[in-house]
């Protein structure tokens, strides 16, 4: 009998005191966005301490793959000034980057890098992220590059899947079947903006059967019912297909993909980044609104170390060919630059670090007022302690290629 | 009954308004030449808002968010999509426009103010605020962003002065610096002092700040200035600043007026009150 989705109470044992202790950090859980306003001389009420399913997470025992895989704190910087003239990207360029840099990281030539992160019969899921076309979401070259050597490496095509979250995102990014033939391109879930178009005969989201009962992100008492700054829990459930204290991932994480390569971009979030680790954090689950506000950087933390991704996630590349330095996470072409660069990493936490660091600096440079609260590191510190990566800077090592 | 008949009339073309939204303000079929809207316009009431944006709708909130409009116009491949955001009021406009149109380039053919790109034009007017965007990057497209923001400029309200940047000294003010203030989104920008809304804002109450150069007995700083209804509501908000001080924030001299404290960058800063105005200054490289 299949399993229902559930929405019974559940605790684990790792609460938001003993994370702030396991990241060693003295501050607040790190929080980006806090949705509603109370009204003049309201006390905003103190966050909740909130406590998750980490635990159950890291009691299931590592794999090969496992993060931080087999580079931890190694980060590959690769710059052509080539690869972008004015709006046009060279694929030609940006395919030779991509093999310089998995030569540097790896210290091998991309065939042999190849068989060091999979094998031919892998389903591998190329997460992109198609939010703020065209500026500033993945370009397509940079996929056609890795699509290019996964083939090349006898890969069946049809074991390439190009996923992100929301369908009709994918499709303004330019990534179709006609622009990828032979390639799977798939969304976890549909989300019809006009929100009267998203539920089945019986009254269930159309994308319910997508997410994995088995598999979930718990965050007990963050509800998506009745979270602050939606219309109603309608409008909310038509964009997070469900609502209770439980994210499911979806099935295509779970069941079918064997590995993941994450294709982030590069851009900030308010004083943060949203780069590698918001880019699967965020999109391997549903119901994530209810997120924001109380857990925002420690998905990014929590969601890499489900066994679902943790297990799978083998190659990360953050889009760098273009980057946004303010006005994230939205595209703003005024704080759109060009960078000319990819950068390339199997640990995602090493990867957000240097990202991170390199775009405070780019932000005081270009006369930005930089809030360097810890808060918005925590999250990555904390991923060190439970060995998911690294983020000490002084044991981070980039490489330039 | 010709009665029951009209009204059921009016309320029919009330419904079909509210369902466009403020379509009425947009550019109608060839009011561009050569471009036609492409499909319905979208309305996104109140925090349906979600619906458009995947981040970054939560500051549109803080500030004063109504209804936001979106309609695509195509001309041969060609598209070019408005996003035309009703705030509040001015102020609300105003703090979203200062937030994201960075280094200001205008276009000469636009008297709004605005700055228009390759990709993207933003514009503000009353408690309008206006994206216009190339949707493929084609620089052929670039211009008609500037004429479609002039056909939607002729349609909104006239502009009216914002308040709240008066509260801003101007001498030494650096030229571009200025940002308006609702809520803890906006402030966290500049510096964590707190949770949540440590200015005691509300949404409603509107904030100051600007970047401020050294000159002859001042050093370089931010300043970030608000006005509260009367003397006690600024000194209250004072000592909740301080009762709730962040952990990372050292405090290094407290009076009744004012906090002198040192940041988690190792920069200086103060927090002081004067009559009903309570003033931040920020970003100090010495202890003031």
């Amino acid at each position: 009998m299949p399993r229902r989705y559930s929405t019974m109470d559940r605790s684990f044992t790792l609460d938001r005191r003993e994370f702030v202790k396991a990241a060693g950090a003295c501050s607040a859980v790190a929080s980006g966005v806090v949705l509603g306003v109370p009204a003049f001389g309201d006390e905003a009420p103190k966050p909740a301490e909130v406590e998750t399913n980490i635990a159950d997470f890291l009691k299931v025992p590592k794999s090969k793959h496992s993060l931080p895989g087999p580079f931890p704190g190694r980060v590959v910087k690769v710059t052509d000034p080539r690869s972008l003239v004015g709006d046009k990207v060279d694929a030609k360029v940006v395919a030779e980057m991509f093999e310089r840099g998995l030569r540097a990281l790896t210290g091998v030539a991309p065939k042999q890098a190849f068989g060091m992160l999979f094998t031919r019969d892998d389903v591998i899921g190329l997460k992109v992220n198609p939010v703020g076309p065209p500026l500033i979401n993945t370009r397509p070259e940079l996929v056609d590059a890795v699509i290019r050597w996964l083939v090349d490496n006898q890969l069946p095509k049809g074991n390439i899947v190009i996923w992100d979250r929301f369908e009709p995102m994918l499709k303004d990014a330019g990534y179709t079947a006609e622009r990828f033939p032979g390639v799977r391109i798939e969304a976890l879930q549909t989300m019809d903006e006009e929100g009267n178009r998203w539920r089945d005969e019986k009254g269930n989201h159309i994308s319910t059967a997508n997410f994995d009962p088995d598999a979930f992100y718990f965050a007990k008492g963050v509800l998506g019912k009745g979270v602050r700054g939606y219309k109603d829990d309608e409008f909310y459930l038509n964009q997070h297909v469900f609502a209770g204290e439980y994210s499911y991932f979806g099935k295509l994480v779970t069941r079918r993909l064997t590995k993941i390569v994450n294709l982030a971009a590069y851009k900030n979030t308010g004083n943060g980044i949203s780069m590698a680790t918001k880019n699967l954090g965020f999109a391997a689950i549903c119901n994530t609104g209810r997120l924001h506000a109380p857990l925002f950087f420690r998905v990014c933390t929590e969601v890499l170390a489900a066994p679902w991704v943790r297990d799978k996630l083998v190659l990360n590349v953050t889009d760098g060919l273009r980057a946004q330095y303010d006005g994230g996470p939205d595209k703003d072409e005024k704080f759109v630059y060009p960078n000319h660069s990819l950068y390339v990493a199997t640990d995602p936490f090493a990867l957000d670090m240097t990202c991170h660091r390199e775009l405070v600096a780019k932000r005081k440079a270009m006369g930005v007022t930089v809030n360097e609260h810890p808060k918005f590191t925590d999250y990555l510190h904390y991923a060190e302690k439970l060995g998911l990566g690294i983020a000490d800077p002084a044991r981070i090592t980039l490489v330039t290629a | 009954m010709r009665g029951l008949a009209l009204l059921l009339c009016a309320l029919a073309v009330a419904g079909a308004a509210l369902a466009a939204g403020d379509a009425g303000l947009l550019p109608a079929p060839g009011a561009v030449p050569g471009w036609r809207p492409d499909g319905n316009a979208r309305v996104f009431t109140g925090s349906g808002l979600y619906g458009h944006i995947d981040g970054g709708a939560e500051i549109f909130f803080e500030f004063g968010f109504e209804e936001l409009t979106v309609q695509r116009y195509a001309r041969g491949l060609d598209g070019v999509e408005l996003e035309l955001y009703r705030m509040r009021d001015p102020a609300a406009a105003l703090g979203i426009y200062l937030g994201r149109c960075g280094r200001e380039t205008p276009d000469p053919g636009l008297r709004e103010r605005h700055t228009a790109g390759l990709h993207e034009l933003m514009l503000v007017r009353e408690r309008y605020f206006l994206i216009a965007a190339n949707l493929d990057g084609k620089p052929e497209v670039a211009p008609q962003l500037v004429a479609f923001a002039r056909a939607v400029a002729a349609a909104l309200p006239a502009p009216q002065p914002v308040a709240a940047l008066e509260l801003l000294p101007r001498e030494r003010r650096v030229a571009g610096s200025e940002r308006l203030i609702r809520g803890p989104l906006a402030l966290q920008s500049l510096i964590t002092l707190g949770e949540g809304d440590v200015l005691q804002l509300g949404g409603r109450n509107t904030a100051a700040a600007a970047a401020y150069d050294a000159g002859e007995g001042h050093p370089a700083c931010t300043l970030v200035v608000a006005e509260y209804p009367d003397d006690a509501g600024a000194s209250r908000v004072l000592a909740r600043l301080v009762e709730g001080l962040d952990p990372e924030v050292k405090p290094l001299r407290r009076g009744p007026d004012q906090l002198v404290f040192r940041d988690y960058a190792g920069k200086f800063g103060a927090a002081s009150v004067a009559g009903r105005r309570l003033t931040l200054t920020l970003n100090l490289e010495r202890e003031p």
